[in-house]
């Protein structure tokens, strides 16, 4: 397991260096805005720009920059600066990483106290009212758009700007330290807008992973001993339908982790993903390039997490 | 009087395609100590009669009728708490293939012992003690070390063995091993049935025993029912049976047991065509698609199981006479069937 | 100067999917504008003390007064920061804010003097008097790459010693003279006829230099983050003069500065606190101004399905402001390259295009009124009069929906015989999301109705500005999603960049047209030197004719900018300034 760790993580480690490399090249192909440009204001003399774009390095080839980045990556965990305020980009995404992690978290338990037992209850009475007006909700749930599905909440339920004022609304937003009730409150309908498609999706997977194992012969087995109905779905069944949700669980809030843009923006919640989000409209690479980084480790790690996890899940996985 | 007596019971499931009648009519009987051996190809409800017995068929889908009495009382109308007390513990079953029942997630040890403390509350280190003494008794060596195995990580004969050690830890007055020896090796087949019948006859436990190969019936049973389409065609003690079967469809089946010692040429006949489909069952008599004699009544009437002799039972419009005949003609021209 | 309208991205789709429900339509004038409020300043009554809330999607572009260049951000730098001289929310004349009086022009033009006022004082950690050297030295630094200014080369480079050649240093101008404290004298190297309008611009506000130089050096100079206010009010900050009233994307904070001396200054600065609380959905703001959880809006214009929602809504429609000042957008088309270096068919693109359907696909009527030449409404008697107003029209088509006919005429002339054209496809980089993309769709459309065979490449806006329209070598025949908002109101700041021949840069070009006519050149040197205002302004006026008669570049509306307001506060919509609130002026009811 030790030795299967570390082969994992310094594959892990490539595969970021592979992430950066190919944001950098994207950038330098791709015909996105000039940063130099940008910077400098549409009124900016060529000699101003050229200056700029010296501070910036960015008369330097490509691949020195790449590995100017690398270095200072490696030796100081440095992002860099962004182009666009020069702001130190790793304490912005630092900052903005408690946001964004309040939100992944809140929306992964409410979606999974929501999508696990919907899914459970149709799978115990398949093809059943309940059953298709469950999951007629939720493939509702999961066609509809994050960005209309908060836009409705707010409109239908925020303070201000909704029909009835039961929560707090976009850009209520404030740090747990500050207060946590009001954190609390703030975060009620982005946890579930974020939540919806997942708790949509997660129920559907369980429905259709505990209906699977519940034609397997060894829930005959636990039937054929007298075991209580309650006890075959819910120890026998669920252990090994839930086992694959954990994993996909695993992935989804990593992949989270690194910025929910729509629900972020949406909501006005100052997370990762909004900064992601701002970097793009600005070109800004540094910025850009840190965001992609940290969405990217969150997911390899999250991989890691989860591969690990599933030895200790299911005893047929071994490592070596 | 019987230790189970099955009378007249019918299993249908509603399905997308239609009603499959998976059980016609089926009337068994299994007496203490005794060995029963149903018989018949996939398809033919042998293993949904085994798994009615205990209720395992009780799907929303199912219609179950009929009557199934187990010592005074009537399996098919209990209600579901108190057949679940008998299932496991006083009918107990095992499966085809030991890989895929058993749970791939939990200790063999910790399943047993949840199949004890389900039907008995016994401390867990009782439990335990008594799971190593059912893991032993079936021939596990060093059955300490192996409670804390995982099923994959044995083979499939220990696996079977341990499914056999599970419906043995409580005693059942029943076994019933549904094709238990299926998925094995052949080497391992033969263990695994020696041990049920060791285990039978010191436990005393009778067995419903279903498999498709009348070879295994010949070497375990007491008594043979042999069943098509959900119906029985035929029944009778083991050396009534293999002495003079009666029904083409029996036939069919001993032709095709593989023998060792039958030329190659004449090994292995299966029967034509493929069992029919039961939410289409043929009019007249079920089997008459496939029977190479085929008197005319059979297309239009099915035959009653009638008593050819005393204690065997056949369904077929063959006189018991021209059975005979053919079963000899028979004999004569593939000498493996003497 | 950035434009105010908001970076629109992919996600508007999603928005008027939502916001479609809501409203009727405009109340349409003859003109085809849209009236809304008039425009007043309240400023009587008005009461002190209370929390203004300004919501915006996006961030500022820089903290720093001299690195700022966006209408959103001189909202903030306009109410922290004294430049010489400022407007007055509703108008468009400079008066003196720093300085003591209007600049005195003497030298045939070539020397300006200029008095500042005696007792403004820094806001802490600073806490001293300002004088003139920290005017020349705000001036200064904005030739420093380190700060970054975007306009010091456009509007003082004329300064005698003012450098070409841009280093990471703060330069010495000998032009900048400070012959006493209170006294500022530049000496210029030619007469200017704005020179005195661009001392409104914030990089005159003054900037400690004793204080400031430390963090001037270097690459990039972090002024922003320590500076200091000589306006009615400072960025939040701590003991040590470390900003901490600003959270990029997040908020940015004014608290009174306590330095701040009325008497100085004509600013009545009613609110104690003004918050600015950035990263909102527009719909989603504009919905929260009218519930009262916000004040007005910042960066971004209401989009349109919640404009007309308001405007029919008699209690909602009186907090709607609209400010005819958010600049003109126009078509460019390549000059220097066949075909459109053929006058001809240029005309002939001119009257083709269906400026109505333009219109709409930015909201139409509300988002202004179709433009007839450039210098748009908001100039009045300073150059759009004397451009021909609203009368001024070279290619009138029915309901601005073009004239077929006419354009064929015109590709005759150019030599098509058929009325249509023959010639190359030809080639347009527009934006890759609505509403840009739209409006590109239908110069295409309206283009092929005389024949053309247009190939549209789509990339982000920024990308298309300083990738391809904005690099000559790069640009393409068409430019369909170009604008200009001047950055004061003198015609030349609306016309010359992107009109003169002389301003073709080899990067960030924004003459699109690349038009270089010797006849508009020559009028425009002769204009730029023109220091009596009435005849600068005619000068101008009628350069702008000559530019939209050539066709070089088809300009198709005046945006209206709108503004909205809670019913808590008083409105104060900067007419100068592209329709920002100005929060010096606003109170809380």
């Amino acid at each position: 397991m030790g030795a299967y760790i570390v082969r994992r993580f310094l594959w892990a480690i490539l595969l970021l260096l592979v992430v950066s490399f190919l944001t950098f090249v994207i950038f330098d192909v791709f015909p996105s805005a000039d940063p130099a440009v940008l910077r400098a204001g549409r009124n900016a003399t060529p000699a101003l720009i050229h200056q700029i774009r010296i501070n910036l390095g960015l008369n330097k080839p490509f691949y020195i920059q790449y590995w100017r980045y690398l270095k200072g990556l490696a030796l100081h965990f440095d992002l860099g600066y962004s182009y666009y305020n020069s702001e130190s980009v790793r304490s912005e995404i630092f900052s903005r990483l408690p946001a964004t992690i309040s939100l992944t978290v809140g929306a992964f338990i409410v979606w999974m106290l929501i999508g696990l037992p919907v899914g459970i209850v149709s799978a115990i009475r398949p093809r059943t009212l309940l059953d298709r007006t469950l999951m007629g909700g939720a493939l509702v749930a999961i066609s509809a758009p994050v960005y209309f599905i908060g836009l409705l909440a707010l409109f239908l339920f925020a303070n201000g700007t909704g029909l009835v004022n039961w929560f707090d609304g976009a850009g209520s937003y404030v740090p747990i330290s500050q207060s946590p009730a009001t954190w609390f409150g703030s975060l009620i309908l982005p946890w579930f807008t974020l939540a919806a498609a997942f708790a949509a999706f997660y129920a559907r997977m369980t429905r259709g992973n505990l209906i699977d194992t519940m034609g397997e012969d060894y829930i005959r087995t636990a039937r054929a001993k007298g075991l209580r109905e309650s006890l075959v779905i819910g120890k026998h069944g669920l252990r090994a339908a839930l086992t694959p949700i954990v994993t996909m669980a695993g992935m989804d809030v990593g992949l989270l982790l690194g910025g929910a843009i729509l629900t972020e923006t949406v909501f006005n919640i100052p997370g990762v993903g909004r900064y992601a989000y701002e970097a793009i409209t600005n070109s800004d690479l540094p910025a850009i390039q840190g965001t992609v980084l940290f969405g990217a480790f969150f997911i390899v790690f999250a991989n890691l997490v989860v591969d690990i996890l599933y030895a200790f899940l299911d005893p047929r996985v071994t490592y070596g | 009087m019987a230790l189970l007596e099955i009378d007249d019971l019918h299993v249908s499931f509603k399905t997308m395609d239609g009603v499959v009648r998976a059980v016609a009519g089926v009337s068994l009987s299994l007496d203490a100590r005794r060995t029963l051996g149903i018989v018949g190809e996939s398809g033919s409800g042998k293993s949904v009669t085994a798994q009615t017995i205990v209720g395992l068929t009780r799907f929303p889908n199912a219609k179950i009728s009929g009557r199934i009495m187990f010592d005074g009382r009537d399996l098919v109308s209990m209600d579901a708490d108190h057949l679940r007390d008998i299932r496991g513990a006083r009918i107990a079953m095992i499966f085809q293939d030991p890989l895929s029942s058993l749970h791939p997630f939990f200790k063999v040890g910790h399943q047993i012992v949840e199949a004890i403390r389900v039907h008995e509350d016994v401390p867990r280190d009782v439990a335990k003690r008594r799971t190593i003494e059912a893991l032993r008794s079936v021939g596990i060596p060093s059955p300490e070390e192996r409670f804390d195995s995982f099923p994959h990580e044995m083979s499939g004969g220990m696996r079977q063995r341990v499914m056999i050690a599970m419906a043995l830890a409580l005693r059942p007055d029943i076994l019933i091993a549904d094709e238990p020896t299926t998925a094995l090796d052949v080497t391992v087949q033969a263990q695994v049935l020696e041990l049920i019948q060791a285990l039978r006859d010191d436990f005393g436990t009778a067995v419903i025993l279903i498999t498709h190969d009348l070879g295994v019936v010949a070497q375990m049973c007491d008594d043979v029912a042999v069943m098509y389409a959900g119906r029985v065609l035929e029944q009778a003690p083991r050396e009534v049976l293999f002495d003079g079967p009666q029904h083409p469809y029996t036939w069919g089946l001993l032709q095709s047991i593989p023998r060792l010692d039958a030329p190659r040429s004449d090994r292995l006949s299966p029967i034509a065509g493929s069992p029919p489909s039961l939410i289409n069952v043929p009019r007249g008599c079920t089997f008459h698609p496939r029977c190479p004699y085929t008197p005319p009544p059979a297309l239009e009437t099915e035959p009653p199981l009638e008593e050819a002799e005393p204690g065997h039972l056949v369904r077929c419009h063959l006189s018991v006479e021209e059975r005979r005949r053919l079963w000899q003609s028979l004999q004569s021209e593939h000498p493996a069937l003497r | 100067m950035r434009r105010r309208t908001a970076v629109i991205a992919g996600l508007a789709g999603a928005l008027a999917l939502v916001a479609a429900g809501c409203g009727g339509g405009g109340h349409s004038n003859a003109t085809g504008g849209v009236q809304g409020a008039s425009h007043t300043l309240v400023t009587s009554g008005a009461k002190k003390g209370g929390t203004i809330t300004v919501l915006s999607e996006g961030d500022i572009d820089h903290l720093d007064p001299g690195a700022a260049y966006y209408q959103f951000t001189y909202a903030i730098t306009y109410v922290t920061q004294r430049p010489l001289l400022a407007y007055k929310p509703n108008s468009i004349q400079p008066v003196p804010d720093l300085a003591a009086s209007m600049p005195t022009v003497s030298n045939g033009g070539k020397t300006i003097t200029v008095h500042i006022k005696h007792g403004i004082k820094f806001s802490p950690p600073v806490n001293r008097e300002v004088t003139s050297a920290d005017v020349k030295y705000a001036i200064e630094r904005g030739f420093d790459a380190a700060v970054g200014n975007g306009y010091a080369t456009a509007y003082f480079g004329v300064i005698k010693g003012a450098p070409t050649k841009i280093g990471n240093t703060v330069p010495n101008i000998a032009g900048i003279q400070t012959p006493n404290k209170y006294t500022v004298v530049f000496q210029l190297s030619k007469p200017s006829g704005i020179f005195v309008s661009a001392l409104q611009e914030p990089l005159t506000a003054p900037v400690p230099a004793d204080y400031a130089r430390k963090f001037d050096k270097g690459t990039q100079s972090s002024y922003g983050n320590h500076q200091v206010a000589t306006g009615p009010y400072m960025v939040q900050n701590n003991a040590q003069g470390v900003i901490t009233g600003y959270s990029p994307g997040k908020s940015i904070v004014l608290v009174r500065n306590p330095n701040f001396n009325p008497k100085t200054d004509w600013r009545p600065a009613y609110a104690d606190k003004i918050v600015f609380k950035e990263g909102f959905d527009p719909s989603v703001a504009t919905r929260q101004i009218l519930a009262g959880q916000g004040d007005v809006n910042g960066d971004f214009p209401p989009p349109p399905a919640e404009l007309k929602s308001i405007l029919s809504n008699s209690s909602q429609k009186s907090e709607l402001e609209f400010t005819p000042a958010a600049g003109n957008r126009f078509v460019a088309l390549n000059t220097a390259k066949p075909p459109f270096n053929n006058k001809y068919v240029r005309m002939a693109v001119a009257y083709v295009l269906d400026k109505n359907a333009m219109r709409l696909t930015r909201g139409g009527p509300i988002d202004g009124k179709i433009a007839t030449h450039f210098i748009d409404p908001s100039f009045g008697s300073q150059g759009f009069n004397q451009a021909g107003g609203f009368t001024f029209d070279p290619f009138p088509s029915a309901n601005n929906s073009g004239d077929v006919a006419k354009a064929e005429a015109m590709l005759k002339k150019a030599g098509y015989k058929s009325g249509k054209f023959t010639g190359p496809q030809v080639t347009m980089v527009a934006d890759n999301s609505p509403p840009g993309s739209n409006t590109a769709q239908v110069v295409a459309n309206s283009l092929e109705k005389v024949g053309f065979k247009v190939k549209t490449i789509s990339v982000q806006h920024s990308a298309m500005y300083t990738r391809f329209c904005g690099v000559p070598k790069n640009t393409p025949n068409i430019c369909p999603n170009v604008g200009w908002l001047a950055d004061f109101h003198e015609p030349q700041a609306d016309l010359d960049a992107n009109f003169n021949g002389k301003n073709i840069l080899p990067a960030n070009n924004v003459n699109w047209s690349l038009l270089n006519d010797p006849t508009i050149n020559a009028l425009m040197a002769k204009a730029e030197v023109e220091l009596n205002p009435e005849k600068r302004w005619a000068d101008w006026g009628h350069i702008d004719d000559l530019i939209t008669e050539s066709a070089a570049a088809i300009p198709w509306i005046w945006e209206d900018s709108p503004t909205l307001y809670s019913t808590k506060v008083t409105h104060a919509s900067e007419l100068w300034n592209g329709g920002e609130p100005d929060v010096s002026f606003m109170s809380v009811k």
